[in-house]
């Protein structure tokens, strides 16, 4: 059987075949993922109830459901900025930190007068920017691997919270390493619908700003090319140096401002749990949306609408908290496993002479 | 000054033994081209299974054994995607991490926080153990300690001295030539990530089992982002990898040492030490420009025949 098969590149997989394969992987990965939450312990009748109904249509769930995907969204557009550049950033997580970091820092020191809101946000965004400006450096200088760097330098930024937590940003009127609470002037507004706050207008306004500046100005146009191509880019003439820098530091920004948002709007104060597994909703968020900003918002609340129903179901089917990351595991392999189908095509040749699936 | 450097040296060869396997087993998946990111989430899953089967009182050996098998296991799927259907490597790797970790917490939770009766060190003459500085290092070990260095050694021995080492480095390198030249490229990937994982799942598994003796989440820690680093400190050879691990284990080492020496450093400033103590390698690597000249020509890219 396997004698006969050969695999050639496709040029170009066409509309139909990419919307094929992606829907194709992600019902796959919908079914895999329902026999995950089976298998943990949820009974078959209450799936439909406990995983759309309730985190979706019902007034609470959907809060919390808006609540949670303004973070993501923020560290999708870091995820997908980086991406578009072919830089790997497995350090959301600790740019996120950083940027709860810096917020927290105008806010705990009583920073900008009447500007201090602005300033946090302003804060965070460049502490994000700050914690990549390190690893792209050193890959765009040096040609070392981002992957390991940013990797690592997000548990350096966890032991640096730990360290602010349990030393200076410490509140001593409890034993919980937690940061004071924030005053009300370093609080983003709230609607008045569960906890959505003006985070959720901020996202969305960052999602609009990066797909205008990738799809109408000439920098995004720039980037696009030399995410492509940079060799052709570089030899038409386009620094793809500074586009890389631009970038990627930008994608930093958003990550950092994910942080600032998640502290003024939903936690007030700094916390242990700030940015847990920001790094793989994001990347899972921005592979689903395929790099994409405008999708990235539509993607956001289903995966933040996946975390809202996992603390539902540890509550009431005593459902770890792992099995949702063993479905975006699940998402994300099935996904680029899939797109085998759009990539090459497969031709079965009666020539016995190769061997394998070559 | 001796008490602390007896104490710093008999706790090395703990700290290194697991960064030393999972470097070897990296080494393996590396040489054929597979950038195994996977690591930590294997690593996690071997740690937790180790643990079960210990607390369930089966003993270390094969609490040790399950942890490599089920790496294994939870590889087979990364191993299909990347070898079979060429997914690109490191979202395929990321998927693994999160599936390991997901796993090792979904099946764990009952496992956490319960002390068992772990590797116990080869009972030797306390004359050995007694000689100073050295004697607790070289004498007052576990039986994977040596375990570890015999398979780095039998590792290289593969990689550089035998027919099916040269086809699986070609295989890295340039399976184009190594495909024209007869060899068969997706069966020389599998076997050498099985074998990968397998020693991956073994590392993770020795750290719970041989190391603490007790499960937490999360306790691999970044040591399979380490590991990963230590690749390319290593240059891509097993024995190389045994210094490697020994500066990474022994860097690591000196933490709790520290902290008993009562230093005046903030403790989470001292832990940042090897994380901060490999970027610094691997740009100190990058400035030589060694790295770019022996990492595998192919890694981390899918082959197929068309491309010859």
């Amino acid at each position: 059987m396997l004698e006969r098969i050969t695999l050639e590149r496709r040029a170009n997989p066409g509309t139909v075949l990419s919307i094929a394969t992606y829907s194709g992987a992600l019902a796959l990965a919908i079914v895999l993922s329902l026999a995950v939450i089976i298998a943990a312990g949820v009974p078959t009748g209450a799936l439909f109830e406990e995983l759309i109904v309730q985190v979706f249509f019902s007034p609470a769930g959907l809060a919390r459901t808006l609540t949670m995907a303004t973070p993501m969204m923020l560290a999708a557009l870091a995820a997908a900025l980086c991406l578009r550049l072919k830089f790997w950033n497995i350090g959301i997580e600790g740019q996120l930190l950083l940027g709860a970091i810096f917020a927290t820092t105008v806010a705990l020191y009583d920073i900008g007068g009447p500007l201090r809101l602005p300033l946090m946000l302003i804060a965070s965004a460049l502490g994000g920017a700050l914690w990549i400006a390190a690893p792209v450096l050193l890959k765009l200088r040096l040609g070392v691997s981002e992957v390991i760097v940013t990797l690592l330098l997000s548990n350096v930024a966890f032991l640096f919270l730990q360290h602010l937590l349990f030393g200076p940003f410490g509140d001593t009127s409890h034993n919980f390493p937690t940061s004071p609470v924030f005053d009300e002037t370093e609080k983003l507004v709230r609607f008045g619908f569960g906890d959505t706050n003006l985070g959720l207008v901020i996202a969305l306004i960052a999602v609009a700003a990066i797909a205008v500046m990738i799809h109408r100005l000439r920098f995004g146009f720039a980037s696009r090319f030399s995410g492509d191509n940079a060799r052709a880019a570089q030899a038409l003439g386009f620094n793809t140096n500074r586009i890389m820098l631009v970038s990627i530091l930008l994608g930093g920004a958003m990550a950092g401002l994910a942080g600032g948002v998640i502290v003024s709007g939903t936690e007030f104060r700094l916390t242990q749990a700030v940015g847990v597994n920001m790094t793989f909703n994001g990347i899972v968020i921005a592979a689903l949306a395929r790099n994409e900003p405008l999708w990235i918002p539509l993607v956001s609340f289903c995966i933040a609408g996946l975390n809202v129903a996992s603390a539902t179901l540890k509550v009431f089917y005593g459902v770890s908290e792992g099995v949702v990351l063993i479905i975006q595991g699940i998402i994300l392999l099935t996904l680029v496993t899939c797109q085998f189908v759009a990539t090459y095509r497969v031709s079965i040749s009666p020539a016995a002479t190769n061997r394998g699936l070559v | 000054m001796i008490e602390f450097l007896t104490a710093w040296l008999a706790s090395l060869p703990g700290f290194m033994t697991p960064l030393l396997l999972a470097s070897v087993g990296l080494i393996m998946c590396e040489r054929v081209g597979v950038l195994n990111l996977g690591i930590e989430g294997v690593m996690a899953l071997g740690a937790m299974t180790g643990a079960v089967v210990a607390l369930a009182g089966y003993g270390p050996w094969p609490a040790l054994a399950a942890g490599a098998v089920v790496g294994v296991v939870i590889s087979i799927p990364f191993a299909i995607a990347v070898i079979v259907f060429r997914a690109p490597q490191i979202p395929a790797g990321l998927a693994l991490v999160a599936i390991g970790i997901g796993t090792s917490e979904a099946v764990g939770r009952d496992a956490a926080h319960k002390p068992f009766a772990g590797l116990e060190a080869v009972a030797l003459p306390e004359a050995l153990i007694n000689l100073p500085i050295i004697g607790r290092m070289l004498f007052q070990q576990d039986s994977v300690v040596l375990l570890a260095l015999l398979i780095a050694a039998v590792s290289a021995f593969v990689l550089y001295r035998t027919h099916h080492g040269l086809r699986l480095r070609a295989v890295g390198e340039d399976p184009a030539t190594a495909d024209a030249a007869g060899v068969n490229v997706q069966i020389y990937q599998i076997a050498a990530v099985v074998t990968g994982s397998l020693l991956i799942g073994l590392a993770g598994a020795y750290l719970s089992v041989g190391g603490s003796q007790i499960w937490t989440e999360g306790m691999v820690a970044g040591r399979g982002w380490i590991s990963l680093a230590l690749v390319v400190f290593a240059q891509w050879s097993p024995v190389r990898a045994i210094f490697g691990a020994a500066l990474f284990g022994g860097a690591e080492a000196l933490i709790p040492r520290l902290q008993i020496l009562g230093l005046e450093v903030p403790i989470y400033f001292l832990s940042m030490t090897p994380y901060v103590l490999t970027i610094g390698i691997l740009i100190l690597i990058s400035l030589r420009g060694r790295a770019r000249q022996v990492e595998p020509g192919f890694l981390g890219r899918p082959y197929i025949r068309q491309d010859r």
